[in-house]
C-alpha cells in the first residue's frame, strides 16, 4: 500500500480512537462507582454494544499504534529489505495481538 | 557511493542525528517540541496498551483471578500511572487533531502577498496551537481534580 494511503488510514484511525478510546477512558477511569469490579466488567461483557466498541477500539488502536511505531523506526533510514521485514513483522505482531486481545471479550460475551 | 535507504517510494538522506534530533538540532520552534512530545506520549500509550491487554488476560481466569489482579493494580502508583495515561491521551488526541488540520491545509488561512514584516505559516498557525495547549492544560487539571476527589 502506498505511504499516502497508510497515512490517511492513520488519520482516520486517530479520529476514531478519539471517540472510542475517549469513551472507554471516561467509563473505565473517570466514572463513579467501581467500573473495574467483576460485576461491572461482566455487565459490559454481556453487551453487544460494548463488544463492538472494544473490537473497534482494538482494531483502530493496533493500526494507529503500530503504524506510528513504524513511522518512528523508519526515520532512522534502513535498507529496503529491512523495511519489508519490519512491515511484515508489524503485520504479524498486529494480527497476533488482535487474536489474543479479541478472544477475551468475545469469549466473555 | 549511493546507498539503499528506507522508503518504499523514494530514497532520502540518512537520519544522522537520530533520537538526538528529537530534542535539539538548532533553534526549534514550539511546534517542534510538541512533535517530540507527541511521539513520547504515543510510545507511552502504546506501552500502556500492551500492559493493559496483558492484564486483561486475567479475566480468562475467572472472578478470583480478575479481582486479585485489580487489587494488585489498585495502589497510589497505579493511580499516578492512570492519571498520566489520561493526560497523555488528552495531549496526543488534541495535538493529533491539530496535526491533521495542518497537514490537510485547513489552518493555513487565505494567501497573503509577501509584504514586510513577513509572517511564516508556522506563526500564522500559532494561535491554534496556544488554544490547543490551553484546552490540554484545562483537561489535565480537570482530570486531576476528578482523580483526587
Amino acid at each position: 500500500m502506498k505511504e499516502t494511503r497508510l497515512k490517511i488510514l492513520q488519520y482516520i484511525t486517530g479520529i476514531g480512537l478519539f471517540f472510542f478510546a475517549g469513551t472507554h477512558l471516561i467509563v473505565s477511569h473517570l466514572s463513579s462507582g467501581e467500573p473495574a469490579s467483576w460485576e461491572s466488567v461482566s455487565d459490559r461483557a454481556a453487551s453487544a454494544g460494548w463488544l463492538t466498541l472494544y473490537l473497534l477500539l482494538l482494531t483502530f488502536g493496533l493500526y494507529h499504534g503500530l503504524h506510528g511505531l513504524r513511522t518512528i523506526i523508519l526515520e532512522f533510514s534502513f535498507p529496503n529489505y529491512a523495511v519489508r521485514v519490519l512491515d511484515w513483522a508489524l503485520v504479524v505482531i498486529g494480527i497476533a495481538i488482535f487474536g489474543y486481545a479479541a478472544y477475551i471479550p468475545i469469549s466473555a460475551f | 557511493m549511493e546507498t539503499e535507504v528506507a522508503s518504499s517510494e523514494k530514497p532520502h538522506l540518512p537520519n544522522r542525528l537520530g533520537v538526538k534530533g528529537w530534542v535539539w538540532a538548532g533553534r526549534y520552534t514550539l511546534e517542534r517540541y510538541l512533535y517530540t512530545l507527541h511521539r513520547l506520549t504515543g510510545l507511552g500509550l502504546l506501552l500502556y496498551v500492551a500492559l493493559h491487554l496483558g492484564a486483561n488476560g486475567f479475566r480468562l481466569g475467572g472472578e478470583e483471578s480478575w479481582t486479585s489482579a485489580i487489587d494488585f493494580l489498585t495502589n497510589p502508583f497505579g493511580r499516578v500511572v492512570e492519571y498520566l495515561v489520561m493526560a497523555a491521551f488528552a495531549f496526543h488526541a488534541l495535538n493529533g487533531g491539530r496535526l491533521i488540520l495542518q497537514h490537510l491545509g485547513y489552518t493555513l488561512g487565505k494567501p497573503k502577498p509577501p509584504i514586510y514584516p513577513y509572517v511564516d505559516s508556522m506563526r500564522r498557525r500559532r494561535p491554534l496551537t496556544w488554544v490547543m495547549l490551553a484546552v490540554i492544560v484545562a483537561l489535565a487539571i480537570y482530570i486531576l481534580v476528578e482523580f483526587v476527589t
